[in-house]
């Protein structure tokens, strides 16, 4: 198996930037105009079910966020 | 993320006494909604005569402005932070990206009251409002918000 070799700060950087690039009017109503599709649907459903669900005050969700930041972050390479 | 001794209920019941009109929004607002997304940062839209009360009250937990209030009504935002990072919006209206204006004067009536922490209530917009919002900043992850916020409308049949 070979090891994971973590990004560059320049590719890190040119993701960000693709990341958080604001879309034109003209893009996001594009974007937004593709329905979603049915098992995509229900999949997003699904998530916030299991979400609300498991944590069922604001105050649970919060927390449970914060946990899982934490665990991203620390696993995120380099 | 843990060096400091930030404690999310302190700030959140500092925001709440301060009597400040704010709003939080972005991620973390979809995530007290019940929406599971992940992020780092805080995100406020705050009214416009508020910045001085809504500072005062996150000052004690560590967070500090980068800008005076005049300078923050001038520029349409600002950030409070330390090893946490509380985005503000402090405008009366913002455009979307398809040039509709949504005023802060208008949302704030239609607000949520969440309870974030015990006896903690933090307003949020409704849902179409948060949608709104999330037409601001028209980012990719933006679409991707707004497609969870419509999934879960659908959810509680609105």
């Amino acid at each position: 198996m070979r090891r994971f070799e973590p990004p560059t700060p320049e590719a890190l950087a040119r993701i960000r930037a693709l990341a958080e690039r604001t879309l034109s009017g003209e893009e996001f109503r594009a974007a937004l105009a593709i329905p979603l599709g049915v098992e995509e649907e229900e999949e997003s459903r699904s998530l916030i079910r299991w979400f609300r669900g498991r944590y069922p005050t604001p105050a649970a969700r919060l927390a449970y966020a914060r946990r899982a930041y934490r665990r991203w972050a620390a696993a995120r390479p380099g | 993320m843990e060096g400091s001794l930030f404690e999310e209920a302190e700030f959140f019941r500092a925001v709440a006494r301060s009597g400040a009109r704010a709003l939080l929004i972005g991620r973390r607002a979809l995530i007290a909604l019940g929406i599971p997304v992940l992020t780092v940062d805080y995100d406020f839209w705050l009214h416009i005569d508020d910045i001085a009360r809504f500072n005062e009250a996150v000052e004690p937990l560590g967070l500090l402005p980068t800008h005076t209030p005049e300078e923050a009504r001038a520029r349409g935002r600002y950030v409070a932070q330390n090893d946490e990072r509380v985005d503000v919006l402090v405008a009366r209206s913002v455009p979307t990206v398809d040039a509709v204006r949504v005023a802060f004067d208008e949302v704030w009536p239609r607000r949520l009251g969440l309870e974030v922490a015990p006896g903690v209530i933090i307003p949020v917009p409704a849902t179409a409002d948060l949608i709104l919002t999330k037409r601001f900043g028209a980012r990719p992850k933006d679409l991707e918000d707004i497609r969870l916020l419509e999934a879960l409308r659908r959810e509680e049949g609105q």
